[in-house]
């Protein structure tokens, strides 16, 4: 697709126009896939907090949400035990300690991917500022004539 | 693509490695071993050769371990329950109960097995190029999918390749709902050289289909891909609307595409989809940017459907006819 972009022809801002739409579209695409990535590995960074916060208080009372703005005081009776969604919709008991480590390396993995669409991001950016410049360009060119 | 899953999967290949040269080395000889005139010597002539050349029966002990942690690594990896328990159940099958001769190569044995069972849930994919060469033109695919996996795109992509094939094209730009998807499927298509047919925004999607088949026929143009507005299976009006496409149409062909990212929910999506209007074959997007690989795995075992493409970037050629042997490579790190 970037080649062909350089190879359109200066008289074409229309074409440049709709390249750049497209761009956007892509660019929109990958920041929200980023996004939700960066929630992701926010959530399980706070359910780490809070894994090793209610291994160290026997017995805690923590708010639960159950909708519509409202809460319920409940009580945690099994700290040390907990159901780890581990993907594929299969839910697993693990030890607190267990449960950190595969948080830990779920934070790992997504690390990983957002560096893969950060990067495409970049290109796709870069690839929009290019045709933006381009699309300057003619317009400049086409003023001074 | 699919990283994550790799990884993980090599350090069990490892383990199951150990595991069964550690049951070759406490095994005790096979019945044939002790026999002959001079019995105790080559026996003992036996036990000093290398594990390679010695015959064993490995027990579901033997492999347990790594086998539970095989099922851990695939389900971590959103590959779904059922699919997961195929895999092992044909891992443990292929390794026990039978009398093997190790052979020159322990890892070989385990690659093979690993290969033998993910071969087994991944079907035998879909060959596109074959069935249009058999099959009466206009051969009209309908695409189907919930929104924003990027079927408009993928359209484009396939077109691009089946023209590269040497297929003429039309594409019917279904989708009359969301804002700008025409126009985005008109820019594609004009970056990819294929006519498009079109209507005005809000018109009756079968319509316009109608009208690309007609066009097809008038052509004599092979291949008419037919987009279609997102939809999510639980919407009973567009979901009616996909089945009217599908009644007045008559599609050869229906492709349910969604982005491999999705993992588990893209197969449980698939199988709704399947249930609702049908599917023939599958495509995914986004298989790039895949770490697990999950969706990609269970997709055809769950629904029972091959998968005709993977996604594999921002590009038009970024576009791979799926594999099963290929893809298999790739998970096994031979790619």
């Amino acid at each position: 697709m970037v080649s062909k972009v350089d190879g359109t022809d200066s008289r074409e801002v229309q074409a440049l126009q709709a390249y750049l739409n497209e761009y956007g579209q892509q660019a929109e695409v990958l920041s929200r896939q980023l996004d939700f990535m960066e929630r992701q590995r926010m959530e399980s960074m706070a359910a780490i907090d809070a894994l090793k916060a209610l291994a160290t208080e026997k017995q805690s009372v923590i708010l639960v949400p159950i909708g519509g703005g409202t809460t319920i005081r409940a009580q945690i009776i099994d700290p040390d035990n907990v159901l780890v969604n581990i993907g594929a919709d299969v839910v697993i008991k693990r030890k607190n300690t267990e449960a950190i480590g595969f948080l830990e390396d779920r934070i790992k993995e997504l690390e990983a991917l957002e560096k893969k669409v950060a990067d495409s991001l970049d290109q796709v950016r870069g690839q929009i500022n290019e045709i933006a410049k381009r699309i300057d360009q003619e317009y400049r060119k086409a003023q001074a004539g | 693509m699919f990283d994550s899953l790799k990884n993980r999967i090599k350090t069990v290949q490892e383990k199951l490695s150990i595991n069964i040269q550690a049951a070759a080395l406490t095994s005790p000889p096979s019945l044939d071993e002790g026999k002959g005139k001079q019995g105790k010597i080559r026996l003992t002539e036996k036990v000093r050769t290398l594990v390679r050349d010695r015959e064993l029966i490995l027990s579901e002990k033997d492999i347990a371990e790594p086998l539970a942690e095989l099922e851990l690594v695939l389900l971590e990896n959103d590959v779904a329950f059922p699919t997961t328990e195929a895999i092992i159940s044909t891992l443990r099958g292929e390794l026990t109960g039978k009398r093997r001769r190790i052979g020159s190569s322990i890892d070989t044995l385990v690659v093979e097995s690993l290969r033998s069972a993910l071969r087994g849930v991944l079907g035998s994919g879909f060959d596109i190029t074959t069935y249009l060469r058999t099959h009466e033109k206009p051969v009209k695919i309908l695409f189907t999918g919930v929104n924003g996996t990027g079927k408009t795109t993928s359209i484009a992509k396939i077109a691009y390749f089946l023209r590269n094939k040497g297929f003429s094209v039309v594409i019917a730009s279904g989708d009359t709902y969301r804002a700008g998807a025409q126009e985005q499927l008109s820019t594609l298509a004009q970056r990819v050289e294929t006519k498009v047919i079109q209507h005005q925004p809000g018109a009756d999607p079968t319509a316009v289909i109608f009208d690309a088949v007609q066009y097809a026929n008038a052509h004599h143009t092979d291949v008419v891909l037919a987009d279609t507005a997102g939809r999510f299976h639980n919407r009973a009006n567009l979901m009616n609307q996909l089945e009217k496409i599908k009644r007045v149409i008559k599609p050869d062909l229906i492709i349910y595409v969604d982005e491999a990212v999705a993992g588990n929910d893209a197969v449980i999506r698939a199988e709704e989809f399947n249930r609702l209007v049908g599917t023939d074959a599958i495509m995914l997007t986004k298989a790039d940017m895949d770490m697990k690989g999950g969706a990609a795995i269970s997709i055809a075992h769950t629904i029972g459907k091959p998968i005709a493409f993977l996604g594999t970037g921002q590009a038009y050629e970024d576009l791979k006819p799926f594999s099963p042997d290929v893809l298999v490579g790739e998970i096994l790190g031979e790619a």
